[in-house]
């Protein structure tokens, strides 16, 4: 009985050690590098105003889609992240009021993506544009 | 582990100053009854272990305090286990000083010479119940928040003082990051340290008087 005892708390005891090693040891963080996503071709991009588009990517085995804008204000083009910085709901772009609206909590940017209303602190963001070949990528941070 | 004991025993001589305790006679009429105080004591060692390891992880601020609940639940090896057992231990907690407590209420094991050991206890669940309290804010989500909203809006309720009573434990007029970290300090510093002077009171009265025994 005792031996048994004497068995058990070892166990436990080598096991709890092993245990709080693996969880205090800290994990390598991998460093998010920034990835070209295809969006569509040159001639699909907006001559003027915005169009959303769905990037479609694995991330983790998984397949992912992603929605951004392009902008194009007619002087410049840049592409708008839909990731509302107030808590991360899909902003839409409502046309008639040229606005970026966000459903949740009613945040709106204009159309460089600067906040005019609402609850966010922050911009939208804006993400580099790659144009190779005639085809348009868009660089994501995975 | 035996030979590893012995050895520190026979160097350090631990064993002869407790021989009284481990050794003790056992009185007739004692049951598996008997054993959810130990239970308890069990579970608190699990809640102290368990705890010292989430402590690695957690942070008490306002804007860090959630994230770094996901961190521990999604990202840190076991994390998930570690906070659930936590959690569940603390449960079991309060149900086993309970259900000790019963058994000593029902044994009047509370009456002469024992009284002060009756005190000690119910000091001991108080503390046990303000740990459950004020772990309860830590993970500072939604129900911690509102949890800690009304528990705190209770305390307005005592007369004369309870206003004041209410901003100081929230450490301000609402509930906001003070009170997180309020909460924080004295759920991993103050009641631990209450806690363990609480339990040698116990433990060393249960020692001098011996074990209530049987009906």
């Amino acid at each position: 009985m005792k031996k048994v005892a004497e068995i058990f708390f070892t166990i436990a005891a080598l096991v709890s050690a092993g245990l709080y090693l693996l969880f205090a040891y800290p994990k390598r963080i991998r460093a998010k590098k920034t990835v070209y996503v295809y969006a569509c071709n040159e001639d699909e991009l907006p001559v003027q105003g915005v169009r959303q588009y769905y990037l479609k990517y694995s991330l983790r085995g998984q397949e992912v889609q992603k929605k951004i804008f392009i902008v194009n204000t007619g002087k410049e083009q840049f592409c708008l992240s839909s990731v509302c910085t107030h808590l991360g709901c899909l902003v839409a772009w409502y046309r008639p009021e040229n606005k970026f609206l966000c459903p949740c909590h009613g945040g709106q940017y204009d159309i460089y993506g600067n906040v005019t209303a609402g609850p966010p602190a922050a911009p939208l963001n804006k993400l580099p544009i790659k144009i190779e070949n005639e085809k348009v990528h868009i660089g994501l941070k995975l | 582990m035996g030979y590893l004991f012995d050895w520190l025993d026979r160097n350090f001589g631990i064993k002869k100053p407790h021989r009284r305790f481990l050794y003790r006679p056992i009185p007739e009429g004692v049951n598996y009854f008997f054993c959810l105080g130990g239970i308890a004591f069990t579970l608190f060692i699990m809640l102290f272990a368990s705890g010292l390891m989430l402590a690695i992880y957690y942070i008490p601020s306002e804007s860090e305090a959630f994230a770094s609940i996901v961190r521990i639940d999604n990202e840190v090896r076991f994390g998930w286990f570690i906070r659930s057992f936590h959690k569940w231990s603390a449960n079991l907690f309060i149900v086993a000083i309970m259900l000790h407590t019963i058994r000593v209420l029902i044994y009047k094991a509370y009456r002469h010479p024992r009284q002060l050991n009756w005190i000690a206890g119910a000091s001991t669940f108080i503390v046990a119940f303000a740990s459950g309290f004020t772990g309860y804010l830590l993970p500072w989500d939604q129900k911690a928040y509102w949890a800690t909203e009304v528990g705190t809006s209770m305390a307005q309720t005592v007369p004369l003082l309870g206003p004041y009573l209410c901003f100081f434990l929230r450490g301000g007029e609402d509930v906001t990051g003070a009170t997180l970290i309020r909460f924080y300090a004295v759920h991993v510093i103050y009641l631990p340290l209450i806690m363990c002077f609480l339990l040698w009171a116990h433990f060393h009265l249960v020692k001098r008087q011996g074990i209530k025994g049987g009906l």
